[in-house]
C-alpha cells in the first residue's frame, strides 16, 4: 500500500517508536509491548525507547528486529549512570503525581523525554502508560502520529489523574484501550473529540508447547497473589470441589503479598493435599498445559491476559464475570464459563460442571484454542497497522494543521476508513483550539 | 520451570498483569548474528512418561570436536574429582541440536549442571528454555525390581539449566499427608519391594539417633504410617525426625520416605503442612512435617512459637 503523507511517500513501511517506563524489567506492559513490537518489526522499522535502564540486559528479549534504547541510565555501576545527575534530584514537572510511577521521574526525565519526543524521526509514537501519554501529548514535535495506550482502565485512575488526562489527551491522535468496556468508559466520561478511540486487545503468542490434552485432573490459576485476584475465593471454592471430587487438585502460580494469608487459609481448610502455591513460573505456558481447566476469580481484570494464555494452551477458563476483560474474551458456555463475581459457590459449580463432564471439558478446550487465535500477535499487529496507516495518512499532531492539505486524497486512498468523519470533527476542533492556544 | 522466589520488585513493572513472561518469539536462533553471540545456548526440554528427557539446544552452535559430535555435558555438582555424563548432540530438522537422557542412563542422586561442550574445551552453561514436563505430573513409573529413576530439569538460582536426579531401590513414595488430633498419617506407595509382615515406619532423630516406631498398615505396595507427635516429644528433645519405612521389619532394609514422582524439583516450599501443638507434654511444643532440600519427608518438633522451653 502506498500512502501519501505530505511530501513523503511511504511504501507501507513505517517507523514506529514505543515509549515505555522500563523495558529492562518484567511486567504485563513490557511483555505486551515486545510481542507487538516484534510482530510489527516484520514489516516496519520499530524501536522501543525505555525511559529507564536499571540493568545491563533486558529480562525479556524485545524480539528480533526491535531496537531497544534508554533515556535515563539508573545502573549504579554504569560509567554513564544518571543517578548522580543534578537534574535527577529535582522533581518532575510533567509526569503526573497520580501515576503510580511518579516518584521515579525527575526533572531529568522531563528533559530527556521532551528531547526525544521533540526530535523523533518516527512516523508513529506510541506511549504505554498515562504519565507517558502526558509527555507524548505535550512534547511530541508536529508530524509524528501520537498514540496513547491505556493498559489499565480509566476506572483505576484517581480523579486527579483523570482530570489531568482530560486536559491533555485531546492532543493525542488516538487512544487505545484493551477492552471495549474501557473504551466505552472513556467515551462516556472523558469527552475527547477528534481523538480516535479504539479497543485493541493485548497480543498473546501461540505457545511453544502443544495444547493440553484435557485429561489431567488439575485446575490451574496464575497471577500475582494480590487482593484483587481473590485467590481466597478460589481456595474456598476448591474446598467444595474437593468434597465432591477429591481426585482433582489446584495449582496457583505466582508470588505476591497475599501468599502467607492464602497459605494460612489452605492450612485452616485442610486443603494442603489439594491446593498448592507454586511460586513464580516462567514461561507460564508449560505450566498451563499441566492442567485441564483454568480458574480466574478476580474482582477486576483490566484485560485478562492469563485467560487468553490459558485458552491458547487449550484450557477452558472458569472466570468471574468481572470488569473489564473476561466477558469480552470468554464465550460463556462455548469456550469457558463466566460466573458471578465474589461467589465461591458459583465458582465451585462452574469448576464441577467441567470436572464432571469430560466431553464438555474437551469440547470447550478445543473451542478455546480456536477462539483465542484472534489474539495472535499477527492479528493484533494488523489492527495497529491499519490504525497507524490511517492516522499517518491523516497527518499527526494537533498543531500540524499544515498537514491537513493532503487529507482527503490520503484518506480516500484507504479502504474501509472509518476515520473520515472523525477527521472532519477533528478539523473543527483544531480551529476551536486555535483560539484558545 | 517454576522458581520459588518472585523476581525482585525493581524488575517488575507492577501493572497488575499476571503470570510469567512468555518469550515474544520462540524458535531457532541463527549462529553468527549479534544476538547469538551475546546469548548463551538455550535448552528446551521435554519429558516423556518413561522419564526420558529430550533436550533441544538453540544458540551458538559449538565447533565440532575433532574426535566426534559435540556434547551436552551434565556435571554433578560438588563432586571432586568431577563426575560427568556426555550426551551426544545431533542436528535436528529445525536447526537446533538434540540430545536425550534415557531412563536407563544411571545418574547418581544430586544436581547435574548442564553445559555445552565446545571443541576448544569451553563449556558455556545452558540457559533454561521451555520445559514441557507435563508427562512427569502424577507420574507412576512401572513397577518391577529395578531402581526408580527420577530426573527433573529446573532452573538454578544462578539462572542456568540443571537436572535434579534421584535413583532409589527400593523407593517409598509419599502421597497424601493428614494431620488430625496431633497424629500425622502418611499414605505412600512402595516401589522395588513388597511390604512383608512386620513392615513398619521408623522415625530417626537427627543428631542423637533416637528412633520411634510408627505403626504401619499395608495393602499390596500401599502403606499407611501413623505418627503420634506425642511419641516424638516424649522420646527425645525437640529436633528433626527423618521418616523411613522398614518394609521387611527390623532386620530388613531401611527405605527413605520421599516425594519424588512429579514435575517439581524442589518440594520444600510448595508442599507445606501446618504446624500443630503437641499436647500433653511438659513443654509447649509444635510439630510440623516438611520435605527436606532432597525432597525427603521429615518432621520438625520445636518449642512452640512464643513459648519458653521449660527445662
Amino acid at each position: 500500500m502506498t500512502v501519501v503523507r505530505g511530501a513523503h511517500e511511504i511504501r507501507g513501511r513505517m517507523h514506529i517508536s514505543f515509549l515505555i517506563h522500563n523495558g529492562y524489567g518484567i511486567g504485563g506492559t513490557i511483555r505486551t509491548t515486545y510481542n507487538l513490537a516484534a510482530t510489527l518489526a516484520q514489516q516496519h522499522d520499530v524501536e522501543v525507547v525505555s525511559v529507564f535502564r536499571h540493568r545491563d540486559r533486558p529480562l525479556l528479549p524485545p524480539g528480533p528486529g526491535v531496537r531497544l534504547r534508554h533515556l535515563v541510565d539508573t545502573r549504579k555501576n554504569s560509567p554513564d549512570s544518571d543517578l548522580g545527575h543534578p537534574a535527577h534530584q529535582r522533581p518532575t514537572r510533567v509526569f503526573p503525581r497520580a501515576d503510580g510511577r511518579h516518584v521515579q521521574y525527575s526533572a531529568l526525565t522531563d528533559l530527556r523525554i521532551a528531547g526525544h519526543l521533540g526530535t523523533t524521526e518516527a512516523d508513529v509514537v506510541v506511549a504505554t502508560r498515562p504519565g507517558l501519554n502526558v509527555h507524548l501529548a505535550r512534547h511530541t514535535r508536529p508530524g509524528p502520529v501520537r498514540v496513547g495506550q491505556e493498559h489499565l482502565t480509566l476506572d483505576s485512575h484517581p480523579r486527579t489523574l483523570r482530570a489531568q488526562l482530560r486536559a491533555v489527551y485531546p492532543r493525542l491522535d488516538a487512544l487505545t484501550t484493551t477492552t471495549e468496556a474501557d473504551a466505552r468508559a472513556y467515551r462516556a466520561r472523558m469527552r475527547l473529540p477528534g481523538v480516535h478511540l479504539e479497543a485493541i486487545a493485548n497480543p498473546v503468542p501461540r505457545p511453544a508447547v502443544q495444547p493440553a490434552d484435557g485429561l489431567g485432573k488439575w485446575v490451574v490459576a496464575a497471577g500475582r497473589l494480590t487482593r484483587v485476584k481473590r485467590y481466597d475465593l478460589l481456595i474456598r471454592a476448591f474446598d467444595t470441589v474437593r468434597t465432591q471430587r477429591p481426585d482433582w487438585r489446584l495449582r496457583i502460580y505466582g508470588g505476591g503479598d497475599q501468599k502467607q494469608r492464602l497459605r494460612t487459609l489452605i492450612d485452616r481448610l485442610g486443603l494442603y493435599n489439594h491446593v498448592f502455591l507454586m511460586g513464580v513460573a516462567h514461561p507460564i505456558e508449560s505450566e498451563w498445559v499441566k492442567g485441564s481447566i483454568a480458574a480466574v476469580t478476580s474482582s477486576l481484570e483490566s484485560f485478562g491476559m492469563t485467560i487468553v494464555e490459558a485458552m491458547r494452551c487449550g484450557l477452558p477458563v472458569v472466570s468471574t464475570d468481572c470488569p473489564h476483560g473476561p466477558g469480552e474474551i470468554i464465550a460463556d458456555g462455548v469456550d469457558g464459563r463466566l460466573v458471578e463475581v465474589g461467589n465461591a459457590d458459583a465458582v465451585a459449580r462452574g469448576l464441577l460442571e467441567l470436572i464432571d463432564d469430560d466431553g464438555l471439558r474437551l469440547r470447550m478446550g478445543a473451542a478455546a484454542v480456536r477462539d483465542a487465535e484472534r489474539f495472535d500477535p499477527a492479528r493484533i499487529a494488523e489492527r495497529y497497522t491499519t490504525l497507524f496507516t490511517t492516522l499517518v495518512a491523516r497527518g499527526g499532531g494537533p498543531r500540524s494543521a499544515g498537514w491537513r492539505a493532503p487529507l482527503h486524497r490520503a484518506t480516500g486512498a484507504l479502504a474501509g476508513v472509518a476515520l473520515t468523519a472523525r477527521a472532519v470533527a477533528r478539523g473543527a476542533q483544531q480551529k476551536q483550539k486555535g483560539h484558545t492556544a | 520451570m517454576s522458581t520459588p522466589s518472585p523476581a525482585p520488585a525493581a524488575d517488575r513493572e507492577g501493572t497488575g498483569a499476571a503470570g510469567g513472561p512468555a518469550a515474544p518469539v520462540s524458535g531457532p536462533r541463527t549462529a553468527g548474528t549479534a544476538e547469538a553471540e551475546s546469548t548463551p545456548p538455550r535448552g528446551d526440554c521435554t519429558a516423556d512418561a518413561t522419564g526420558r528427557l529430550s533436550f533441544r539446544i538453540a544458540g551458538p552452535v559449538p565447533r565440532r570436536p575433532a574426535d566426534g559430535p559435540p556434547h551436552l555435558l551434565l556435571r554433578r555438582r560438588g563432586k571432586d574429582p568431577a563426575e560427568e555424563v556426555r550426551l551426544p548432540l545431533v542436528p535436528l530438522d529445525d536447526g537446533r541440536l538434540g540430545a536425550s537422557l534415557d531412563p536407563g542412563d544411571a545418574l547418581a542422586e544430586g544436581r547435574w549442571d548442564a553445559y555445552l561442550e565446545d571443541a576448544d574445551g569451553a563449556r558455556p552453561p545452558v540457559a533454561p528454555g521451555v520445559h514441557d514436563l507435563r508427562a512427569l505430573v502424577d507420574r507412576d513409573p512401572a513397577g518391577g525390581p529395578g531402581p526408580v529413576a527420577v530426573r527433573i530439569p529446573y532452573t538454578t538460582k544462578g539462572g542456568d539449566l540443571a537436572v535434579r536426579c534421584w535413583r532409589r531401590a527400593p523407593h517409598a513414595e509419599a502421597g497424601e499427608l493428614h494431620i488430625t488430633g496431633g497424629v500425622l498419617t502418611v499414605h505412600g506407595l512402595l516401589y522395588g519391594a513388597t511390604p512383608a509382615p512386620g513392615a513398619h515406619g521408623e522415625l530417626r532423630r537427627r543428631g542423637t539417633g533416637h528412633t520411634v516406631r510408627a505403626e504401619t498398615a499395608t495393602d499390596g505396595p500401599r502403606f499407611t504410617c501413623t505418627v503420634p507427635y506425642r511419641a516424638l516429644a516424649d522420646a527425645a528433645p525437640p529436633g528433626i525426625w527423618d521418616l523411613w519405612l522398614r518394609p521387611a521389619g527390623e532386620h530388613g532394609p531401611r527405605v527413605r520416605i520421599a516425594r519424588l514422582l512429579d514435575d517439581i524439583a524442589d518440594k520444600k516450599h510448595i508442599f507445606t503442612f501446618p504446624a500443630v501443638p503437641v499436647t500433653g507434654g511438659r513443654a509447649p511444643l509444635a510439630a510440623q512435617p516438611y520435605y527436606t532440600v532432597d525432597n525427603d519427608l521429615a518432621v520438625r518438633v520445636e518449642v512452640a512459637e512464643g513459648a519458653e522451653p521449660s527445662g
